[in-house]
């Protein structure tokens, strides 16, 4: 039994003795962590929001994009680093927090921080500018006259989930646009930003200033509110209900950006289901389940599976059902609370009553409950993952089928990701496209979105700024002024 | 070794290694289904053994030689039982194993080596074939299949029978690789002279002193030795062990 | 259905009843309605039994039930179990009440003389729990025997106050009949309901306790709950409240909204004890269901939360949701019931109430409520949520 203790968030310090600290508790085989939060009264919220702005004018708004990529890249240096004393806690700490297994936190830790390293990091700022330089000065724009971009003065973030790092996304396209950033974190992984913002501060001390990383319990309105006033930008991440209700309360002026959550899936085609290909699809389907226990908004709830071949939908939800069970081995799932392993038996409950009437449902699971395979031979079963290592396989006869399946979900979709021949590959993500997916990639990669990639189909860096833009008119017209004016 | 709540299918065990097998199950806690061709009251009597060993067992009369009665055995023993986790390949057609009257290779026709493939093959082929669809359900199901340790060594040549065994052999290792990753073990234990048993009732005396002679444990094994080694394969014990042939022959045959 | 791949097999055996020619069973008889009735009501008379007894009783239901009927024959299944393979009552796979919702479940052909009782809480029909009683012998009995023993132990009748409405009102309800026959097996003919369509008739209710406070005969209060909860509001708003007679008696049932913390039980009983001079013991809370034909009961409430203990017909366990196994005894998980009264349906059930195992009973820890997967994929239920909020 070991007991960690860890403190979260950050504050500047004109206002660090001032402020409460609350404890957060997690467990995990009988290891014990105490994670202290900082807690800011309503006032002490609208100080802060007032300090940061006023900071991030006067300080990160002047430095250059290149010196905060530069920065950005040595801070992810460090947590790439396995003999960081942060990053060593953080393999540590992190598998405590979430219940996700060691070994497959820190591979995947490592997988996402190298997509915020400086080459990625600048493909990711040319992705949404196509002169990055126009963050740092006015820049001659294709029209005619010259447009800078500002980024946010005060930019809230309210993150959400279990996922470790997954603030990283944000934060990080924060400081790129130069805004002083305000992020609330979740209390189910409280602590990769507060790394993240500590190292980034220990290499740049002014940035103490410009950033603030804060708790307070969900749907405690007070110091939300107080910030609301003050943000420029919103960036929310949660259920529909959460963002809705801070949607409700943002002021009108206030840009609102949010991340709901998301249906992501599979296309598998006939094509690839011959003795020789189905295993390795399998493999990467079932990864795709494990990663993350399907918490992701890119990990898959259904997989749709051609007919045609002497592989059949059904043998596919059986290979993936045993890849299951060797990962179960590998890289266990995480233990479920009372209450969520009461919400996946109840899923599971239905499933297999329904399955007892309908002969096209067929279930696949472990004795133990840590993986279920649903196959529906008929799209008419149609039914979502219960998540936590449960999957939906449903069998079509083409891949046309597919769209009309999922076009009920379009205002949820997200990631798709295929297994399929060139000539289905367009054809396809047209069709998918049109429906509301916004990232089509390969089966097996649905967890790990490539540097620079759009979430849910939206400019990460772009939708934070605003342009200034001098028109091309004004050049000639101040030339009328010069003093060299013949 | 607990195998309470497993259902294991032993084909031909209402006598000799079969019935050895059935009962080393039964004492293990396991659910076991009883299959005999002919005989219901040897078969009854196994059945009544397994259960005051503390296991429930039932029996099936099914010619599995015949492949509508394979799958009807196959599906008797789910609807009994409810599934089926171990598949035990234990009948064989009848043969003679004396040395002094076996047929020389020039002997034999074409239909001796048919008859004896068929009775090693054909049923388990049927059995396998009809009990993978239940295997899958959880990711996990052992079959093992009972060989002849002559296959590595014919030290008499029976060559249909041997050869047959020797198919059977191919045909499980074919099988172990397909169904592995389905999380379904095929495996094979091959017995020596395994003495008593029907098909050993006629072995001569200075045979048997001959094989122990030159077996390094220094006797002949008997059916609870043979169902050892399936116990093994049969349990979580031998859980990453698959496309093997163990053999039980007190080590006249190392490979 | 077109069948293919090797689904062929499957889709029999999923289809089949157990009925097969080359089976050899160990037990020959076919076992009906009229035996299983009797052997039924010979346990329950009894008085000596023996948990071999039970488990052989409970298994013997077992086949009944399996042989009977449909839905639950593939329900065990699909669980990869059977009759065959159950030593115990504990091997018995528990169906989970939903089911009660889904399928029609009877061993025998629904008939008139028989009564349905279902789950209340929505109005379609096809989405509450039925269970089909072919006769109510057997729950009566049942009833009878075990309220006798939990709640009136030590007479014969008592003066009734019921605070539900009258089983014609409410003729598919199990708490209706369930009164009724305490009413009409245990109540004096000046026993009285005080509920009717308008809600409790206070009036009437406060006259006849303050008649049985000065008479010094004992009363018992019958009721639901949140009846009991409306009463007591109204008493506190009249400032009223009697010293009910010695050996005067309060059932209540079902629990309330968000129910069973211990807090809020505390403070009930209290409440109740104060608001009639009946000392907490004799506060008796029942535990039961439409989906079971026996109640639990605790033996007061001097303590809360109580302990609920069954009759010597039922047994129960605590079981992981997931795995669906036993759990460490003094871990919570959920409630498995095996009710050897409830022959007609299933008579081992998973409930969706969450228990703790405690002195050879359980205490209740309320319904089980789930929570959605911590991440940013959307839930089923969010999903379906999120659809009907833009309607």
């Amino acid at each position: 039994m070991t007991d960690f203790i860890e403190n979260a968030g950050h504050v500047p310090d004109f206002i660090k003795n001032d402020i409460t600290w609350e404890k957060l508790t997690y467990s995990q085989n009988s290891h014990s962590l105490t994670v202290n939060v900082p807690i800011l009264t309503p006032v002490q919220c609208d100080q802060l929001a007032r300090h940061i702005k006023d900071n991030s004018r006067q300080f990160l708004k002047k430095q250059t994009v290149d010196s905060i990529i530069d920065l950005v890249d040595q801070v992810i240096d460090r947590l790439l680093n396995r003999d960081d004393p942060i990053r060593k806690k953080a393999e540590q700490l992190l598998p405590l927090i979430t219940g996700f297994d060691p070994e497959m936190s820190r591979l995947s830790l490592t997988r996402y921080l190298k997509t915020f390293r400086k080459p990625q990091l600048l493909r990711f700022v040319s992705e949404d500018f196509s002169n990055p330089k126009i963050l740092d000065d006015f820049q001659p724009i294709v029209k005619g006259g010259f447009a800078k971009a500002y980024g946010p003065d005060c930019l809230l973030h309210i993150w959400s989930g279990n996922v470790p790092g997954l603030p990283l996304w944000s934060l990080i396209s924060g400081l790129l646009v130069k805004a002083g950033n305000i992020g609330k974190i979740a209390s189910s992984e409280p602590l990769f930003a507060s790394w993240f913002t500590k190292l980034l501060i220990e290499i740049e001390p002014k940035l103490a200033d410009c950033l603030a990383i804060l708790w307070w319990e969900g749907g405690t309105q007070d110091q939300e509110n107080s910030l609301l006033q003050h943000s420029d930008v919103v960036l929310a991440y949660g259920d529909n209900d959460t963002i809705k209700q801070i949607r409700d309360r943002t002021p009108i002026k206030t840009r609102f950006l949010s991340h709901g959550h998301k249906i992501s899936f599979g296309i598998i085609s006939a094509q690839v289901l011959d003795p020789q290909k189905v295993w390795s699809v399998a493999h990467n389907a079932a990864a795709d389940i494990v990663q993350y226990d399907q918490q992701g908004c890119y990990s898959p709830h259904i997989y749709f599976v051609e007919a045609g071949t002497n592989i059949t939908p059904q043998a596919f939800a059986k290979y993936v059902a045993h890849e299951l069970s060797c990962f179960q081995k590998k890289f266990p799932r995480r233990v479920l609370n009372t209450k969520e392993a009461i919400q996946l038996a109840s899923w599971q409950n239905n499933q297999e009553l329904e399955s007892v009437s309908n002969p096209r449902k067929e279930i696949f699971r472990d004795k133990d409950g840590a993986w279920t395979v649903i196959f529906n031979e008929s799209d008419k079963d149609f039914c979502l993952s219960g998540l936590n290592r449960t999957i939906s396989i449903i069998e079509v006869n083409s891949l046309n089928q597919v769209v009309p399946i999922i076009s009920p979900y379009k205002d949820f979709l997200q990631t798709a990701s295929l297994a399929v021949a060139p000539d289905e590959l367009f054809s396809l993500s047209r069709q998918l496209g049109e429906h509301g997916v916004t990232r089509i990639t390969s089966i097996g990669s649905m967890t790990a979105p490539e540097a620079g990639w759009h979430h849910d189909g939206r400019f990460n860096l772009l939708d934070l700024v605003t342009f200034t833009e001098i028109e091309s008119f004004l050049e000639g017209y101040s030339d009328m002024f010069a003093n060299y004016t013949d | 070794m607990d195998l309470r709540g497993n259902i294991a299918l032993i084909t031909g065990s209402s006598r000799g290694i079969g019935a050895a097998i059935a009962k080393a199950f039964a004492h293990e806690g396991a659910t076991v289904a009883i299959n005999y061709k002919n005989n219901a009251l040897v078969a009854d009597k196994i059945v009544n053994e397994c259960r005051e060993l503390g296991g429930i067992a039932e029996c099936f009369q099914a010619d599995v030689t015949i492949p509508s009665e394979c799958r009807s055995l196959i599906n008797s023993v789910a609807s009994e039982f409810g599934k089926l986790d171990i598949l035990v390949n234990n009948a064989f057609h009848p043969y003679n194993f004396i040395p002094e009257k076996r047929k020389m290779f020039w002997d034999l026709e074409w239909e001796h080596y048919q008859s004896q493939i068929e009775g090693s093959l054909l049923s388990t082929h049927s059995l396998c074939k009809a009990a993978f669809p239940l295997m899958q359900k959880t990711a996990n199901g052992k079959i093992v299949n009972i060989t002849t340790d002559l296959i590595s060594k014919p030290s008499i040549p029976y060559h249909e029978y041997t050869t047959a065994k020797s198919a059977l052999t191919g045909f499980s290792k074919n099988l172990a690789a397909e169904m592995g990753p389905f999380g379904i073990r095929v495996n094979c234990v091959a017995p020596g002279l395994v003495y008593p048993t029907d098909s050993s009732a006629e072995t001569k005396e200075n045979l048997k002193e001959m094989i122990i002679a030159q077996t390094p444990l220094r006797r002949i094994a008997n059916p609870e030795d043979v169902a050892g080694a399936v116990l093994f394969l049969a349990s979580d014990w031998s859980r990453f062990i698959t496309g093997q042939t163990i053999f039980v022959d007190g080590g006249l045959i190392m490979n | 259905m077109p069948s293919k791949g090797g689904n062929c097999d499957q889709i029999n055996y999923k289809s089949n009843y157990p009925s097969n020619k080359i089976y050899k069973g160990r037990n020959e008889n076919t076992v009906n309605q009229t035996n299983i009735i009797r052997s039924i009501m010979e346990f329950i008379n009894s008085n000596n039994k023996t948990e071999n007894e039970f488990n052989e009783l409970a298994i013997e239901i077992f086949e009944y039930q399996y042989a009977n009927n449909s839905p639950f024959n593939l329900f065990v299944k699909q669980q990869g179990s059977s009759p065959k393979v159950a030593k115990t009552w504990k091997d018995i796979p528990p169906l989970p009440i939903s089911a009660f919702k889904r399928v029609n479940l009877s061993c025998c052909p629904p008939a008139k003389t028989g009564r349905t009782f279902m789950t209340s809480g929505t109005t379609q029909i096809n989405m509450k729990g039925k269970s089909f009683h072919p006769t109510l012998s057997v729950y009566d009995r049942s009833m009878i025997k075990n309220f006798k023993a939990r709640f009136l132990p030590e007479i014969e009748k008592i003066r009734m106050g019921i605070l539900f409405p009258k089983e014609d009102v409410m003729p598919n309800s199990s708490l209706a009949h369930y009164l009724a026959l305490a009413f009409k097996t245990f109540g004096t003919p000046n026993s009285g309901y005080y509920l009717n369509s308008t809600g409790i008739e206070f009036k009437k209710l406060f006259k006849d306790l303050k008649i049985s406070q000065e008479t010094k005969e004992p009363v018992a209060i019958l009721g639901a709950s949140f009846s009991i909860v409306h009463l007591l509001d109204e008493m506190k708003k009249l400032g009223k409240s009697f010293q009910l007679p010695i050996g005067s008696k309060i059932l209540d049932t079902g629990g309330f909204k968000g129910q069973s913390r211990e807090v809020e039980q505390e403070e009930f009983y209290e409440q109740l004890s104060s608001a009639f001079g009946i000392p907490r013991r004799n506060c008796i809370n029942m535990y039961g269901m439409t989906e079971l034909s026996t109640q639990f009961y605790d033996c007061g409430n001097e303590i809360c939360p109580s302990v609920k203990t069954g009759p010597h017909w039922i047994k129960s366990k605590v079981v992981d949701p997931l795995t669906k196994r036993e759990v460490k005894s003094g871990d919570v998980g959920l409630l498995v019931h095996c009710d050897l009264a409830h022959f007609n349906i299933v008579s081992t059930i998973l409930t969706e109430d969450m228990g703790v195992e405690r002195d050879s009973g359980f205490i209740l820890l309320g319904r089980a409520v789930g929570e959605n997967a911590k991440g940013c994929s959307l839930a089923a239920d969010e999903f379906l949520n999120s659809i009907k909020n833009n309607d």
